[in-house]
């Protein structure tokens, strides 16, 4: 056994890798930063915490990052995940009006005590965490169980979604000043706090699809969910559970991002992040149509994403032309996953050999 | 006596979705005027379409779309290029015809770039139109960061001709009613809908795209064997709909006389939403284009019953569609199901499929029934208020002058926008602010170096006190706020209003209004 991983631990296995085209266009991307801007790679050490620009890749990434985890999940099955930023939104309300519910009271209450919240922590997090586990099991119905498309199906909860979130906060931002839960997203622990959850929540999914037979089973009914059926695997289940874990990692997001912007604003909140976190997992080579997934692979993936963002704010591009640049570099990557251009390449090479 | 009626729907299955739709629409509408007298006024009905006729162009293209199986998430991104677009060309002087035809071309050539993407490079459409959105959404930006104004003639008379309808204006000045009218988009979108429901039932073009989505989107393969241009068609239908974008876009920035790069968000779900109303497919191939008007139809009537209602916050909007096209998927995934379960399995007679659908629809004219009746105990109290609290509120001027007589530096009153509001500030040199909305008040206390910050840079780097910022009032459009503000600082005063979009705002006074808005607390909506 350990002499065949060794043997084929050549050039054309790397190339072949998952995680070969992800971490290629990774490097790309920081080459470019090392040669235009200058001082991206430095870290200083303030306090004991480390800083610099490759810290807030990771940080700032935390978000998509956790999302990717989920969608890999979902995407594997053959379905997509459109409401995990309005998931978010959802928890962020939730959390921002236990700590803060002075908006409900319809009245302008400025908390500015640091030690003050309205339920203790652990409640906040965990019925911020519940609601959105049930987001994720609503969408998890519609789909595995009332048999409708999950791009479809999960767009309901992306439109309404929305409109909840301000229901739940009268439509008014609430600003969050409870210092312990502004620790989920702005701490510091040597490394930004968000980053070791991304990493617990990376090594618990990774362990649960990798050393359990549950990833196994999500890769079958994303291949074909009826011979699936056939082989004893209950697919509904499978589905209903990978569509609710990704709620819950929705609604991790959404702490981490409220608890960043220190703010839990319904409207803006989680706004076109279920796009990059589809695009990350896409870019990690996880087809659409399911089958096959590399959790590490969407990691890195999202990082590419964030990367993008960061080295363009650096290089003084404006947030929202952002978009344009984002767009072409998407389309790129895509095009390089097509069928088409694989094709392409073959024909070259083979042509080459016949030469 | 069921058994008719039963049969009759067997008969005509494929039609439930979309005579649904209308009877949702028009019992809204019913319901709405039965509450409010306001909504009996014909011209609110016309309003209906003169709101949303962007909605309709762009929701017929999405329907020939989403017929071949597909998706265009672009088109919020295309509609803002359009009004950035075209603002900024007219602004620079350009030919407004060559402009109108210039943004159509462009609307055009981005469709036919993505439906290239989705036909040779087999890309996903989801996601080739997702980076067609976000491409559109930043080159706005790229061409402008702020609203622009457009104050071309030839637009203006485009967006402010008032169609009369014919036989309506004599009924109405009878009753004493202005006469009611459309816009010149309206009857564009109405051409548009005429011309698309001709091709799709009744030409050639219109089969092979509904042959083309067919059996949820798998029929490509067989429609491809049949000898049907299966690549030319869905290149056509993701034109088409890049035209009507366009066309949409140009709609929008009429109604709205500006362009912006953020106009239009999440344009596409609304779109999206009414097409699904209409009783079209998402997986392809069934569904009508006339359904998608209707589909607008129930988007309109619930925007105008929950202003209508004043108590009910914007968002509701939100929810109510969701709600709805949950409901409305409900139905089209039974339906589905029923066709396959009768080739298939035969697990459920029609019976019991009968009576699932009747326990569904009941199920779902329950749930809106509570959303809606939930809030009308209080709404029906506060109806006077809530009628007489869509119109536009005059300015406060002789409170506005009293405040300043009484030390305050800015006092910044707004009115009207889509729910009509009617807030008045003053900012005092000690970094007091107060604010009220005539029913709630607030205090708020600021740092005073912030608010001598804000006083020099207005009078400073905006000018406010020279012949730069001008004044000119017009009636608000339904989105647009009225601003009053009055400032006096070292002696000098001046008071401008002005309104959003409609009049060319001076550059200075929008961010003057953004220094300013940044030093106000927030009024909470009445509730």
């Amino acid at each position: 056994m350990r002499k065949s991983t060794q043997r084929s631990f050549t050039w054309r296995s790397i190339t072949q890798s998952r995680l070969f085209f992800p971490l290629v266009a990774l490097s790309l991307i920081l080459l470019f930063d090392f040669i235009f801007i200058p001082g991206f790679f430095s870290i200083e050490n303030r306090g004991g915490n480390l800083h610099g620009s490759l810290i807030d890749i990771f940080r700032n990434g935390s978000t998509v990052m956790l999302l990717a985890i989920g969608m890999t999940l979902v995407i594997a099955t053959g379905g997509v995940d459109l409401s995990v930023g309005a998931t978010m939104a959802i928890a962020a309300s939730v959390a921002g009006i236990l700590m803060n519910p002075s908006a409900l009271r319809n009245e302008v209450f400025f908390v500015t005590d640091p030690t003050y919240t309205f339920q203790p922590l652990w409640v906040v997090i965990v019925s911020a965490l519940l609601i959105s586990i049930l987001c994720g099991a609503w969408n998890g119905v519609l789909v595995a169980y009332m048999r409708i498309q999950p791009m479809v199906a999960t767009l309901i909860l992306m439109i309404s979604g929305r409109g909840i979130a301000q229901l739940i906060t009268n439509g008014l931002r609430v600003q969050i000043t409870y210092k312990p839960y502004a620790f989920i997203g702005q701490g510091w622990i040597i490394l930004p706090f968000s980053l070791y959850i991304v990493a617990f929540l990376f090594i618990l999914t990774w362990f649960l699809t990798r050393k359990t037979a549950i990833g196994m089973f999500i890769e079958s009914v994303g291949i074909n969910f009826r011979s699936s059926y056939f082989s004893g695997i209950d697919e509904k289940k499978i589905k209903l559970l990978v569509y609710t874990f990704c709620g819950f990692c929705a609604g991790i997001a959404g702490l981490v991002a409220s608890s960043n912007v220190r703010t839990s604003d319904a409207s803006n909140i989680g706004l076109t992040t279920e796009l990059d976190a589809i695009l990350a997992v896409v870019i990690g080579g996880t087809a659409m149509s399911g089958g096959r997934f590399s959790l590490l692979a969407s990691m890195i993936g999202a990082l590419v994403m964030q990367a993008i963002t960061q080295s363009m704010y650096a290089i003084g591009v404006p947030a929202f032309a952002l978009q344009a640049i984002k767009a072409v570099v998407v389309i790129f990557v895509i095009l390089l996953f097509s069928e088409q251009v694989r094709n392409f390449v073959q024909r070259i090479s083979t042509r080459k050999k016949e030469v | 006596m069921l058994r008719p009626i039963g049969n009759f729907f067997s008969k005509n299955r494929n039609y439930i979705p979309v005579l649904a739709t209308a009877f949702l629409a028009l019992a809204a509408y019913g319901i709405g005027a039965y509450f409010f007298v306001g909504m009996r006024n014909p011209q609110v009905f016309f309003n209906l379409f003169r709101n949303s006729s962007f909605l309709l162009i762009s929701g017929i293209g999405m329907t020939l779309v989403i017929l071949t199986g597909g998706i265009d998430l672009s088109v919020s991104g295309v509609v803002a290029l359009t009004t950035v677009t075209s603002a900024v060309l007219l602004r620079e002087g350009w030919n407004p015809w060559g402009v109108i035809l210039l943004v159509l071309a462009m609307g055009m050539t981005l469709g036919t770039i993505m439906g290239s993407f989705i036909v040779y490079l087999k890309v996903q459409p989801f996601i080739a139109t997702l980076a067609g959105m976000w491409f559109a959404r930043g080159m706005c930006f790229f061409i402008s960061d702020n609203v622009v104004a457009i104050d071309d003639r030839i637009f203006q008379i485009l967006g402010k001709t008032k169609i009369l309808i014919p036989g309506l204006t004599e009924l109405a000045i009878k009753q004493g009613n202005p006469a009611p009218y459309i816009s010149i988009p309206v009857v564009v979108a109405f051409a548009l809908l005429i011309i698309v429901i001709y091709v799709a039932h009744y030409t050639r073009l219109g089969r092979t795209i509904y042959a083309i989505g067919g059996n949820e989107g798998r029929n490509e393969q067989s429609a491809r064997l049949m000898g049907l241009p299966v690549e030319r068609t869905k290149m056509f239908v993701y034109t088409f709909n890049g035209f009507c974008s366009a066309l949409a876009g140009l709609s929008f920035s009429l109604f709205v006389a500006s362009g912006h790069g953020l106009y239009a968000s999440g344009f596409e779900l609304d779109v999206i939403a009414s097409v699904v109303m209409g009783g079209t497919m998402l997986t392809g191939g069934a569904g009508y284009v006339f359904g998608t008007f209707f589909g607008v139809l129930v988007l309109a009537v619930t925007q105008a019953l929950i202003q209508f209602i004043g108590t009910l916050s914007s968002w509701w909007t939100k929810i109510v569609i969701g709600v709805l096209t949950l409901v409305f998927i409900g139905v089209q995934t039974i339906l589905a199901n029923r066709k396959e379960g009768r080739q298939v399995t035969h697990a459920l007679s029609p019976v019991r499929y009968r009576q699932r659908i009747i326990a569904f629809g009941m199920a779902a004219l329950a749930l809106i029934g509570i959303v809606f009746f939930s809030r009308f105990g209080s709404a029906s109290q506060t109806e006077t208020t809530a009628n007489a609290s869509c119109e536009i509120k005059p300015f406060r001027e002789a409170e506005v002058a009293r405040l300043i007589t009484e030390g305050a530096a800015i006092v910044y009153n707004r009115t009207a926008g889509p729910q009509c509001v009617d807030e008045l500030f003053a900012i005092y040199p000690d970094g007091r602010v107060t604010g009220n909305d005539g029913v709630n008040s607030v205090e708020q206390k600021v740092d005073p170096v912030e608010v001598e910050q804000a006083l020099v840079q207005i009078s400073d780097e905006y000018q406010w006190f020279t012949d730069a910022i001008y004044g000119r009032y017009l009636t608000p459009c339904r989105q647009c706020f009225a601003h009053y503000v009055s400032i006096s600082y070292q002696g000098q005063e001046k008071t401008v209003s002005q309104v959003d979009g409609t009049a060319s705002m001076p550059a200075g006074y929008t961010l003057t209004l953004a220094v300013i808005r940044s030093l106000l607390p927030e009024i909470n909506p009445a509730p």
